[in-house]
């Protein structure tokens, strides 16, 4: 992604994991550091912002345990107060290097550490049964059905498969929208914030939300009375309380 | 149906938040949202740009309509619900993203690379 490196000779040597106000109690002791050291995370701190930092690891890439790390920090951090989380893997020069860009920023971080303080991020995916779906295509769509019956069996053209296809796919599409549509509908109420990302592999919806802490519990409970009530060949997967990853970009 | 919730941000009790499925369904939070400082490096890593395809784009080919046109073929409109859900029984509510369903999309197959990196990381380790 971003190559260009501001520090020329020695390579960068601090892995970035989040900022906060320079007055959280940043109990970091306990913590596992990317690359799987303990105890060495701390926070390098510039006037009213602090940001957390470890020695950056060798050889940084996306294991399941080095992901583990950089989340659990953000849980412990988000626990005591408003946390600005970093994407996974940024990386910074130096100490020096982390006050500089605190001070560049510094108006726009605080203030978005006030905007975010005693929120979470809830991550809402969901999937409807596919069979369902096709079954209700093909219980409405006259010419789905009439093209399904001419291509059973081995009978009817490639291209009378590629329309029906063609049909079905158009139809779920619109379908999984209209879903994603009325549950955002139904919760975004509760949400100060929302960001609707796209579903990936049978999902129809990916959407995160920015919920109060004092609204937590309400949100989460509408998640699973909105998923009760879609019923059977539904399947919701509801995350949180999160750090607010979705909001800080 | 399956409800399935995650509480994290609680203080210390580390597993509850990172268990595998629920970090794997809060994966593309951490990789590809976040803050980004620009005058950082962010290292390049392997995967990460795969996430970003988009699976509308994957749904518009005729490699897929004929998937979905094979799926309607073999749907018994018949038995409807009572049908056993094959992928349903096995799986429960295990969530494995983009692993599971016949329309395996580019999507699912990259997520699926990706959990794949992790384990060989992970078994490495040991």
């Amino acid at each position: 992604m971003s190559t260009t490196s501001p520090a020329p000779a020695p390579g960068p040597s601090l892995y970035i994991y989040a900022i906060t106000g320079s007055d959280h109690p940043l109990r970091l002791e306990g913590l596992r550091a990317v690359g799987g050291v303990s105890g060495v995370l701390r926070a390098v701190t510039g006037g009213p912002l602090a940001c957390v930092v470890s020695p950056a690891p060798p050889e940084l890439r996306p294991k399941r345990r080095d992901l583990a790390a950089h989340q659990e920090v953000q849980e412990r951090l988000m626990a005591d107060g408003a946390v600005l989380p970093m994407r996974f893997g940024m990386l910074a020069p130096d100490d020096a290097g982390v006050v500089a860009a605190l001070d560049g920023r510094r108006a726009e971080y605080v203030r978005r550490l006030e905007e975010l303080h005693a929120t979470a991020e809830f991550n809402l995916k969901a999937a409807r049964s596919q069979d369902d779906l096709l079954r209700e295509v093909l219980t409405e769509s006259d010419d789905a059905r009439r093209l399904n019956e001419r291509t059973r069996d081995g009978g009817g053209t490639y291209a009378d498969r590629v329309a029906l296809g063609e049909l079905v796919a158009r139809q779920l599409d619109v379908r999984q929208g209209l879903l994603a549509d009325q549950v955002v509908g139904r919760l975004s109420e509760m949400a100060r914030g929302k960001v609707v990302a796209a579903p990936a592999g049978e999902d129809f919806l990916n959407a995160s939300f920015l919920v109060e802490r004092g609204r937590a519990e309400e949100f989460s409970r509408a998640a699973r009375q909105l998923a009760q009530g879609y019923g059977e060949g539904y399947d919701f997967r509801l995350r949180g309380p999160l750090p607010p990853y979705s909001f800080v970009a | 149906m399956t409800v399935m919730t995650q509480t994290g941000g609680l203080p210390a009790t580390a597993s509850t938040g990172s268990g595998t499925g629920s970090l794997f369904d809060i994966l593309e939070l951490i990789l590809d949202r976040g803050l980004v400082i620009d005058v950082f490096i962010r290292v390049s890593l392997v995967g990460i740009e795969i996430l970003k395809i988009d699976i509308r784009i994957v749904i518009a080919s005729v490699d897929t309509y004929l998937r979905f046109a094979e799926a309607c073929n073999r749907l018994d409109l018949e038995s409807g619900r009572k049908a056993p859900d094959k992928l349903s029984d096995i799986v429960g509510n295990i969530v494995e993203g983009g692993a599971r369903g016949k329309t395996e999309g580019a999507i699912s197959g990259a997520l699926g690379a990706i959990s794949d990196v992790f384990d060989r990381d992970d078994d490495k380790d040991k």
